[in-house]
């Protein structure tokens, strides 16, 4: 914040101590939104300048701090005595599994394709930082491609689980941030040209931590949450044939044989980048999928959510590589199914 | 990890606070912020809810299917990419219906027991 007067510097800096008061989890998902709601009111109240106008700000925070404190810490004590001790222990300990597949299809000499799932041993760290799911998909010539996509997919892990700060969409967003700067360092080292471009790569991140998934998106590989008898793609695809099928422009029976089906305006490896970031609420027996286009172009959503419904997780990805297979495998196919049970 | 209940009357009535958040997102997505000023001003000022209010409020309403996050960024160029979005999800449509029935219908309750109690008043 660059208007940041020495008044609401402080009253901020005091605020966010305060909200080390709620409980963890809550602090979490929403302690950035309410640091920037908490300074638009800031200056809303400001704006009047009269005398009075800090005194009745504080009184708002103040009183909205402590009513909600409460509401809180019920519902977090509520929570504990519905549950009996076992099940407690398990919640706790987050019941996720996966499995992971990566192909290189039919028509490639190289498998472009990075993936990575990450269960910490260490319970700690999965209670504080939960489990990281990643897949990229790398872009350009001989190996640089798959450089890329494996950059990417160490780095976000690397540093996601490096950053201890509060806010996990936040760390997340930061760890995607930094494979962005690796790849792009890894740019200018090699070509001549400041801006010639050498590799780049998409990068779609999940985080599941206690109820909810943190995905993060660059590209147009992407993540869908399962639920019951829907499936929903979470991510927006930053391609050209995205943009023009939501704005009603292309249908989607057009979008296979579109010329500029493959050109996606966001990647990885650029000077800067704006990394999407989504939170959902996740519910005991939900799946995420994470894949690649080359199995989400190639089969379409209906299908991918009766694969990922029917079959256990192993043998959905199994299914999901084959049957894009099956439709040509013109690309690298890459899938990796999580389950929070 | 509870699972969410399906049929609008099970979530009524909504508090206060709920009621006043899918109000403030029923012509539209928007942020958090944004939420808080619509709130203040639909009511002349006189419910002003705080952070703590609205994002507690928030997080329920996500995990009870009422509102989702929107990918959407209604003006790129003048916003902060760090916001959220929030909107009505179509079971929080349904809900915020069902529960504007139900004060309806106590409402009316209410009018016609004064009015009976106003014309037994008169003939007394």
């Amino acid at each position: 914040m660059s208007d940041l007067t020495p008044d609401q510097s402080f009253s901020a800096q005091l605020y966010r101590l305060l909200l080390f008061c709620y409980p963890a989890s809550f602090r979490r998902a929403y302690m950035t939104e309410m640091m920037q709601a908490f300074r638009d009111c800031y200056r809303e109240f400001m704006h009047h300048q009269s005398r009075w106008s800090l005194l009745r700000f504080w009184q708002l925070m103040l009183g909205d701090l402590a009513i909600s404190l409460v509401v809180e810490y019920k519902r977090v004590v509520i929570t504990w005595l519905k549950h009996p001790l076992e099940e407690r222990q398990i919640q706790m300990a987050m019941n996720i599994t996966f499995a992971q597949r990566t192909d290189i299809g039919l028509k490639r000499d190289l498998n472009e394709d990075s993936m990575m799932s990450f269960l910490p041993d260490d319970a700690r760290q999965l209670q504080e930082k939960g489990a990281l799911f990643v897949v990229a998909d790398g872009l350009g010539g001989h190996s640089d491609g798959e450089l890329a996509s494996q950059l990417a997919v160490n780095t976000v892990k690397e540093v996601y689980y490096q950053d201890d700060a509060g806010d996990r969409a936040e760390a997340l967003r930061r760890a995607v941030l930094a494979a962005n700067e690796r790849i792009q360092q890894q740019n200018l080292a090699k070509s001549s040209q400041p801006s010639e471009w050498t590799m780049g790569t998409t990068c779609v991140a999940v985080v599941l931590l206690e109820d909810t998934a943190y995905v993060a998106n660059v590209g147009d590989s992407r993540a869908y949450i399962a639920r019951g008898d829907e499936m929903r793609q979470i991510t927006r695809d930053h391609s050209v044939v995205a943009d023009e099928l939501r704005a009603g422009i292309i249908t989607k029976e057009q979008v296979k044989d579109h010329p500029q089906r493959n050109v996606i305006y966001r990647c990885l490896g650029e000077e800067t980048v704006e990394v999407d970031i989504f939170t959902e609420g996740v519910q005991e027996g939900d799946k995420l999928l994470l894949c690649t286009d080359g199995l989400c172009v190639l089969v379409d959503d209906d299908e991918l959510r009766s694969i990922v419904q029917r079959y256990d997780i192993q043998e959905s990805v199994q299914r999901l590589i084959d049957r894009a297979n099956e439709l040509g495998g013109p690309d690298n196919i890459t899938a990796v199914v999580a389950q929070v049970a | 990890m509870k699972k969410p209940s399906r049929e609008p009357v099970d979530l009524l009535p909504l508090t206060p606070a709920v009621l006043h958040i899918m109000l403030a997102l029923v012509d539209g997505e928007r942020h958090g912020y944004s939420i808080m000023q619509e709130v203040a001003n639909r009511s002349g000022g006189k419910v002003r809810m705080g952070p703590g209010t609205l994002y507690g409020s928030i997080k329920r309403m996500m995990a009870d299917g009422l509102i989702e996050e929107s990918d959407a960024r209604p003006d790129p160029a003048l916003d902060d990419e760090r916001r959220r979005y929030y909107r009505l999800t179509g079971f929080g449509q349904r809900v915020v219906r069902a529960e504007i029935l139900r004060m309806e219908q106590i409402v009316q309750l209410a009018r016609h027991l004064t009015v009976n109690q106003e014309s037994m008043g008169g003939a007394l």
